[in-house]
C-alpha cells in the first residue's frame, strides 16, 4: 500500500519527541518535521489513492475539519488539479492569525496556476451542518475525533458520513497502545478526551463505515523503535471511501443552504482561467517565443556569412543546457507546423507556429482567441496569421563587436 | 581573485571537504518554509526577523533562522535594526549654537501638504519591556510564544513578543510576575515575567515595535513585504510587451519626528521580469553564443535580486555555480540525502524540466550573530524570477520610457494613492483592531510651513543674469562668455574610418560655440583609425605626447572602448580626455546643442572655469565625498573626494581610492584633507578659515561610523596642518532617499514645491540639526527633497546661512546648466568615483587632480 511504503521509510527515531509532547494534535509540536512529514504523506497518500492515474482531474474540492494551523491545507494547496480548499475549526483567533498563509506566493502571481483555487476557512464545529461543504472529493480529520467528548462523537458520523457524505474521509487519531513508550504516560493532550487502542478505533470506523455505506481500511504513521513493533503506529489512520452503490449524496430536501459555519478568512488565487491573467501570460510567452525565433535566425544568418554556407544544424550551446528539450512528438508537432519568415526587415512567426511549442501549447487557447488577446499589445501581420517584428533591435548585441 | 572564487574559496574555509562540502552545505532555498515556528510570523521577532529586511540579504521572512533551536536565548540581547539605529545618533545636543533653534529665516514662507500623517498616542504612553524566561526551559520559540500568549493573564494585552523579550503597553502590577501554566501533556511550566526596561514612546525599540505594529497591519491588507517595502501583487500594472509586471506598493515608516510621532509612507513599485533566471539564460545564450557565454552570464546574473517561485523569499545571486545541476544531492537536516529534482517534487510538487541547469548561489547574512559565516544556499534558475530593473534592461530605451511612464506619478497622483492606503488602514476591523490595543490612533495628513529662499545670481565673466527658472539656465547664459579657460591649441581626435564624414561639420560648430563662450579652439590633429580597441589605444599611444591638452575620441557604439581608453588616459598617461559617440554626431538638428555641451565638458576638463555665485564667506573651502562599489569586485569601495581650491568656488581638487572594505566608511579622508589643504596653501598663499564637508553614500546605520571615524580624520588633518589659526570644520551628511515629500496645494490640485524650499521644521529630527532642500526640478512627477544633517559643526554658522550655502552650492555643478538635487562637491566625487568604480578600477593619476577630468 502506498501510504505504508512512503511512512515506514521516515518517522523512524521516536526519540525525537520524548523531550516534549505536542499541544494541538498529539502529534506533537518540538518534532515538527514529523508532523509536517505525516501530513505530507496525508496528502500524497490522498492524491495517488484518490486519483490514481486521473491525476488530471480538475476542480477537486477538499475540507480539513480542525484544521488548527492550517498546516495540511498548506501542503494541499501544491496540487494544482484542487480547485476548493476549506479548512473548518473552532479556534476563530487561530484561523484568523494563520490565514494569510494561505495567500498566494508572490511567485504565483509571476507564474500563475493553471485553474482556479479558492482557499476558505471557516469557524465552526464539525457537528453542525453546513452545506457549503457539501458534495467535496475529500475530508480530513487529523487528530481531531479525539477532541470530541462522547455526545459530539456520537453525532459527528452523522454529519461527515451521514450529511456531508464525501468520495472519501480519512480520519487519524492516536494509537494508545504506542503510550508506555513516552517516557510520561498519560494522554497526550489536556484537551484529548479519550485515547483509544487500536481495537476500539478499528470497531468504531467499521461500525460507521457500515451504517453510511463506506469502506475503512487502517493505516498508520509513526513507526514504532526497534523490538516494540507490536504496540504499532503512533498514529493510527481510517481511510474511508464511499461505496459506490451507495448513498448518492444528501438528498434534496436537505439541499437547501444552510450556512453555519462564519468564513474567517478567503483568497482566490490568480489563474490562466482567468482572462487578464491568461492574456499576459499569453503574451509573454509569444513574445518570449517569437524573440527566440529572431535571435535563432539572427544567428543563422550570421553563420551563414561567416561559415560560408554551411548552416549549424541546432544551435549548438556549449554548456549543453538550457534548450527547450522537446518530445518526439513536440518536435513533430513543430515540424508540421508554418515556418517563421522573412520579408524585407521583418520577422514573422505564424501563430500556429507558436501554439505548436509546449508552452504555448498548454495554454487553453486556440488561434483565435489568441489573435483577439494578442490584439492590442503584439503587432500582427495584417492577415492576422503571424506576429510580426523588426527583425534587428538597436540594442541586438553583436558579438562581432568583442 | 574573483568575486565568484571568492565565494567558493569562502564555502571550502567552512568545509575542508572542498567542492563536496559545498554541495552538502548548501541547502536549496529553505526546506523550512512550512516550519511551525513559521507561524509566529505575525509576532514580533526583534533580533533576527528585523535585520533580516535589511537592504542587503532582503530576505524578509524570519523563517530560516528559526530551525535552530537553541541555545542563542539566554545571550541574546535586543538589537535595533540599522534604521532605527542613527535616530539613537543625538548630534543636535553637541552643537550649541542649535540647541534651541535650528530653523532659518530668510525667504517666503510657503504652506507645504506632506505624506506625513499624525499618529497619536495617550500623553504617558510608554512601552513596557519584560524578559521572559521559562522552568523547565524550553527550547522550541514557538511553544514559549503559544504558552504566554495562551496565558489568560496576559489575554487582553497588546503583546509583542519574540520568545525572549515581551514588549507590553500597559504595565503589570508587579515589576516580577510569576505565572504558571501546563502543556498539553500536562507538564507544569512556570514563566517569569521580569521588568526591564521602561520605554518612551521615542525611544528606537518602541518605534520600532511601531514598525513591526504597522508590518502586520499592511499584511492584514493583503500587502507582501519585499525587502523593506510592502506590495499588492493582486493589483499589477503590465506591460506584456517588455515581459515586465510593476506591483504597486508602499515604503512606509513610522518615527518621531520634530515634535511628535508620525507615519510617513510613499509610493513604491516593484519591478517584476517576466522571466525565469533560466529563461534569460537560454535567451543570453542565442544573444551571444556560446564563446563567453559563461562570463556574460555571470556579469549580468550576478547582484541581481531573484524571487523564489515556491514562497516569498527574495535571494540576491552571489555566484552561478556552474559544476552543481539538479540532479546532484545535498543533505537535508535530517542528514538525510536527496538530488534538487526529488527535493522540488516532494516538497512543492514542482518538476524541475532542465536537468542541466547550473544553480544560482546565495549567501544568507546570519541575523542572529555578524560573526558567523554566511549560509550558502543554492536556487534553481528554473525557478527564480528576476526582479528589478539592473544589466542589459536598463539599456533598452523603450523598456524603460514604457516602465518610467507607469512609475513616475504626479504630485496628484501620489496624493491619492496615500489617501486610499490611509482610507483601507482605517476601514479595515483587524487594522484598527491592532492600533486601538495599542493606544494608536491614526490622524491627519500633517501640513507645515517651509519657505523659499532666494533665487541665486549666476556670476559670468561679464555679465550677472537672473535666469528666468533656477532649473534650467542655459538659454539665459548663451551669449555670454565663461569665467575662465586656457586655449586649446594642441589637441588630438581619433576616430574610425567610418565617422570621418562627420568630424569637419561637428570642428567648425564646436569652434563657433567655443569662441561665442570665451573658449578658444585650435585646430585638432585628426587620427584615422580601424574600428577596434586595440587600433584606438595604439593611435593614442603613439601621438599623446607631453603638450598635448586633451585627447578626443570619437567612438562606434560600446562601452569597451571607453573603458579601455578612460582608464589609459586617467592613470597610465594622465591627459583630459573627451568621448564622443559616433551616433551622437550624427543627430543633425542638435548639433549646436550637443557642440556647447561638449564645449563646456571640455573647458572644464581643461581646468576652465564656467560660471559662479555669491559666495559671501571669504575663504572658505567646501569637499564632497562620496562612495561607490566596484563594477567588478564587490568588495571593493570606491571613495572619491573633491575640494575646492579657491574662495568664488570654481576649481576642484580630487582624489580617489579603492578601499578593500565590507562596510562603506571612508579611512583615507586624513590623506584626501591633507591633500587639499596643501593645494589650497598653493593657491592662495594660507589656508581656509572654514571647510565645510558633504559627505554623501551613507546607509542606513552607518552615522555613528561616520561620526566616530570619519569626521576625526578630517579633524587631526585640519589640525596637522601647519596653519596658525585652525581651520573650522562642518561636516554635513547629505541624503538623497528620504521619505518625505513637500507638496504646494493649489486651486484643489497638488503640486511639487518650488525650487528652493527649506523645511526645517515638523518633518526633520529633534535629535538632529538637519534640514530639507528642494534643489532639483522634476518636469513630471513628483520632486524628492535631499536631506541634510549637519553632524559636526565648529563654524556654528546660522542655520539660515548654512541652508542658503548649501542651496548655492547646488548651482555649481558644470555638467549641467541649472540646478542639481545636491551640492556640487558631492556631485563631482560621485561622478569621480563612478568613472573609477565603472570604468578605470584603479587610482587615477594624480597629475589631473586639479582638473575635472571625471566629468
Amino acid at each position: 500500500m502506498t501510504f505504508k511504503r512512503v511512512t515506514e521509510s521516515n518517522m523512524d527515531d521516536v526519540g525525537c519527541f520524548s523531550s516534549e509532547m505536542g499541544r494541538t494534535r498529539g502529534f506533537c509540536l518540538v518534532a515538527p518535521d514529523f508532523l509536517i512529514q505525516s501530513l505530507r504523506d496525508i496528502s500524497e497518500f490522498f492524491v495517488s489513492r484518490r486519483l490514481g492515474d486521473k491525476m488530471e482531474e480538475k476542480n477537486m474540492q477538499v475540507a480539513d475539519l480542525g484544521c488548527g494551523d492550517t498546516e495540511l491545507l498548506r501542503l494541499l494547496k501544491i496540487y494544482p488539479c484542487i480547485q476548493l480548499l476549506v479548512g473548518v475549526d473552532i479556534d476563530e483567533e487561530k484561523l484568523q492569525s494563520n490565514g494569510h498563509h494561505l495567500s498566494p506566493f508572490l511567485g504565483e502571481f509571476v507564474k500563475p496556476r493553471d485553474l482556479d483555487l479558492t482557499v476558505t476557512l471557516y469557524h465552526g464545529s464539525v457537528v453542525e451542518r453546513d452545506s457549503r461543504l457539501l458534495g467535496f472529493d475529500l475530508i480530513t480529520c487529523i487528530e481531531l475525533i479525539e477532541h470530541l467528548d462522547s455526545d459530539h462523537l456520537a453525532r459527528f458520523p452523522e454529519v461527515v458520513f451521514g450529511y456531508l457524505s464525501p468520495a472519501m474521509i480519512v480520519i487519524s487519531t492516536p494509537n494508545s497502545e504506542f503510550n508506555p513508550l513516552f517516557p510520561i504516560v498519560t494522554l497526550r493532550d489536556a484537551d484529548h478526551k479519550f485515547e483509544w487502542n487500536r481495537m476500539e478505533f478499528q470497531t468504531w470506523a467499521l461500525q460507521v463505515a457500515n451504517r453510511y455505506n463506506y469502506s475503512v481500511e487502517f493505516t498508520g504513521v509513526g513507526k514504532p523503535p526497534a523490538g516494540a513493533e507490536h504496540v504499532g503506529f503512533c498514529t493510527q489512520i481510517g481511510v474511508f471511501w464511499r461505496n459506490s452503490g451507495g448513498a448518492p449524496g444528501p438528498c434534496v430536501s436537505q439541499q437547501h443552504d444552510q450556512h453555519v459555519y462564519k468564513a474567517v478568512y478567503t483568497v482566490s488565487y490568480p489563474s490562466l482561467q482567468q482572462e487578464r491573467v491568461l492574456k499576459f501570460e499569453l503574451v509573454s510567452e509569444v513574445l518570449l517565443q517569437v524573440e527566440r525565433l529572431r535571435l535563432w535566425h539572427l544567428r543563422t544568418l550570421r553563420e551563414q556569412k561567416r561559415g560560408a554556407g554551411t548552416v549549424p544544424k541546432e544551435p549548438s550551446v556549449a554548456p549543453s543546457l538550457m534548450l527547450d528539450l522537446f518530445t518526439e512528438a513536440e518536435k513533430a508537432r513543430i515540424e508540421n507546423s508554418p515556418k517563421p519568415f522573412c520579408e524585407g526587415s521583418r520577422f514573422f512567426v505564424p501563430l500556429q507556429r507558436l501554439l505548436a511549442y509546449p508552452r504555448l501549447h498548454r495554454l487553453p487557447v486556440d488561434e483565435e482567441r489568441m489573435r483577439s488577446l494578442l490584439a492590442d499589445s503584439v503587432c500582427l501581420s495584417s492577415d492576422g496569421s503571424a506576429v510580426k517584428v523588426d527583425l534587428r533591435n538597436t540594442w541586438d548585441w553583436e558579438p562581432d563587436d568583442y | 581573485m574573483s568575486g565568484r572564487a571568492r565565494v567558493r574559496a569562502r564555502g571550502m574555509a567552512r568545509s575542508p571537504g572542498a567542492l563536496a562540502g559545498e554541495c552538502t552545505q548548501a541547502s536549496p532555498s529553505v526546506p523550512r518554509m512550512l516550519m511551525p515556528s513559521d507561524l509566529s510570523d505575525s509576532e514580533a521577532s526583534f533580533s533576527g526577523g528585523m535585520e533580516g529586511t535589511s537592504r542587503i540579504s532582503q530576505n524578509c521572512d524570519k523563517s530560516v533562522s528559526s530551525g535552530d533551536v537553541g541555545s542563542t536565548f539566554v545571550e541574546k540581547v535586543v538589537k535595533v535594526r540599522r534604521d532605527y539605529v542613527d535616530l539613537g545618533v543625538c548630534t543636535r545636543a553637541k552643537l550649541a549654537h542649535v540647541r534651541d533653534s535650528k530653523t532659518g529665516s530668510s525667504g517666503i514662507p510657503v504652506k507645504l501638504a506632506t505624506n506625513l500623517f499624525n499618529l497619536d498616542l495617550p500623553q504617558d504612553w510608554q512601552l513596557y519591556q519584560y524578559h521572559v524566561t521559562y522552568i523547565p526551559d524550553l527550547a522550541s520559540r514557538r511553544l514559549r510564544i503559544a504558552l504566554l500568549y495562551n496565558h489568560s493573564r496576559l489575554s487582553d494585552h497588546a503583546k509583542a513578543f519574540d520568545g525572549t523579550i515581551l514588549f507590553l503597553s500597559q504595565k503589570l502590577e508587579e515589576k516580577v510576575t510569576e505565572l504558571s501554566t501546563e502543556t498539553q501533556r500536562g507538564e507544569t511550566v512556570k514563566m517569569t515575567v521580569t521588568l526591564t526596561r521602561e520605554l518612551p514612546s521615542s525611544s528606537p525599540m518602541c518605534i520600532q515595535v511601531f514598525n513591526i505594529i504597522f508590518k502586520k497591519i499592511l499584511k492584514k491588507l493583503s500587502m507582501y513585504q519585499i525587502g523593506r517595502n510592502f506590495y499588492k501583487p493582486s493589483e499589477p500594472v503590465e506591460i506584456p510587451q517588455h515581459k515586465l509586471s510593476l506591483w504597486p506598493g508602499f515604503a512606509v515608516s513610522v518615527s518621531h519626528f520634530e515634535r511628535k510621532l508620525l507615519f510617513v509612507a510613499d509610493v513604491s513599485y516593484k519591478v517584476l521580469r517576466n522571466e525565469t533566471v533560466l529563461e534569460f539564460m537560454t535567451d543570453l545564450c542565442y544573444k551571444i553564443g556560446t564563446s563567453c557565454f559563461i562570463q556574460t552570464c555571470e556579469q549580468q546574473l550576478i547582484g541581481l535580486i531573484v524571487l523564489t517561485r515556491y514562497n516569498n523569499k527574495t535571494y540576491r545571486i552571489d555566484d552561478i555555480d556552474w559544476s552543481v545541476k539538479p540532479t546532484c544531492t545535498f543533505q537535508r537536516r535530517d542528514g538525510s540525502e536527496i538530488t534538487y529534482v526529488d527535493y522540488y517534487k516532494q516538497q512543492y510538487n514542482i518538476t524541475l524540466s532542465d536537468l542541466n541547469q547550473p544553480v544560482l548561489v546565495s549567501l544568507l547574512k546570519s541575523r542572529r550573530n555578524d560573526n558567523t559565516e554566511p549560509k550558502i544556499v543554492h536556487l534553481m534558475p528554473e525557478l527564480c524570477f528576476l526582479t528589478g530593473l539592473a544589466g542589459q534592461v536598463t539599456s533598452d530605451f523603450q523598456l524603460m520610457k514604457a516602465v518610467a511612464e507607469e512609475i513616475r506619478l504626479s504630485p496628484l497622483g501620489r496624493q491619492q494613492r496615500l489617501a486610499r492606503l490611509v482610507d483601507d488602514i482605517q476601514r479595515n476591523k483587524d487594522a484598527r483592531f491592532e492600533l486601538e490595543t495599542w493606544g494608536l490612533h491614526f490622524g491627519s495628513q500633517m501640513s507645515l510651513t517651509g519657505r523659499v529662499v532666494p533665487s541665486e545670481k549666476i556670476l559670468m565673466q561679464d555679465h550677472v543674469c537672473q535666469p528666468m527658472s533656477a532649473a534650467d539656465w542655459s538659454k539665459d547664459i548663451r551669449t555670454c562668455k565663461i569665467l575662465s579657460v586656457q586655449s586649446l591649441n594642441k589637441w588630438l581626435i581619433v576616430c574610425s574610418n567610418r565617422a570621418e564624414n562627420v568630424i569637419d561639420g561637428f570642428l567648425s560648430c564646436l569652434r563657433r560655440v567655443g569662441s561665442s563662450m570665451g573658449f578658444n579652439v585650435g585646430y585638432p590633429k585628426i587620427i584615422k583609425v580601424q574600428e577596434n580597441v586595440a587600433a584606438f589605444l595604439r593611435a593614442i599611444q603613439q601621438h599623446v605626447d607631453l603638450d598635448v591638452q586633451l585627447v578626443m575620441c570619437i567612438l562606434p557604439s560600446n562601452q569597451n572602448y571607453y573603458d579601455c581608453i578612460k582608464k589609459y588616459l586617467s592613470s597610465d598617461c594622465p591627459v583630459p580626455s573627451q568621448c564622443v559617440l559616433s551616433r551622437t554626431l550624427n543627430k543633425q538638428g542638435m548639433m549646436m546643442s550637443i557642440a556647447t555641451k561638449i564645449a563646456l565638458q571640455m573647458s572644464c576638463k581643461l581646468g576652465g572655469e564656467l560660471w559662479a555665485v555669491e559666495i559671501p564667506l571669504k575663504s572658505l573651502m567646501v569637499a564632497g565625498i562620496d562612495v561607490c562599489k566596484d563594477k567588478f569586485s564587490k568588495q571593493m569601495v570606491v571613495v572619491g573626494f573633491v575640494a575646492s581650491l579657491n574662495p568664488r568656488i570654481t576649481r576642484w581638487f580630487s582624489r580617489c581610492i579603492l578601499q578593500r572594505t565590507t562596510t562603506d566608511i571612508a579611512d583615507c579622508l586624513k590623506v584626501f584633507m591633507t591633500g587639499a589643504l596643501k593645494e589650497w596653501y598653493k593657491h592662495n598663499h594660507d589656508f581656509p578659515a572654514r571647510i565645510i564637508v558633504y559627505r554623501d553614500g551613507v546607509g542606513d546605520g552607518q552615522l555613528k561610523a561616520v561620526i566616530e571615524y570619519e569626521v576625526p580624520q578630517l579633524l587631526s588633518s585640519v589640525a596637522e596642518s601647519g596653519s596658525k589659526i585652525s581651520s573650522r570644520l562642518s561636516v554635513i551628511v547629505v541624503r538623497k532617499k528620504c521619505l518625505p515629500r513637500f507638496f504646494t496645494e493649489m486651486d484643489r490640485t497638488v503640486q511639487n514645491a518650488p525650487l528652493g524650499t527649506v523645511v526645517d521644521s515638523e518633518a526633520t529630527r529633534p535629535e538632529w540639526y538637519d534640514f530639507y532642500l528642494i534643489s532639483q526640478a522634476a518636469y513630471r512627477g513628483t520632486v524628492r527633497p535631499t536631506h541634510y544633517n549637519v553632524i559636526y559643526d565648529d563654524n556654528g554658522l546660522k542655520p539660515d546661512h548654512m541652508q542658503r550655502l548649501t542651496f548655492k552650492l547646488c548651482h555649481l555643478y558644470y555638467n549641467w546648466q541649472g540646478l542639481i538635487s545636491i551640492p556640487a562637491p558631492c556631485q563631482y566625487a560621485h561622478k569621480l568615483t563612478y568613472l573609477v568604480a565603472q570604468s578605470i578600477h584603479k587610482e587615477p593619476n594624480l597629475e589631473l587632480a586639479s582638473y575635472l577630468y571625471y566629468l
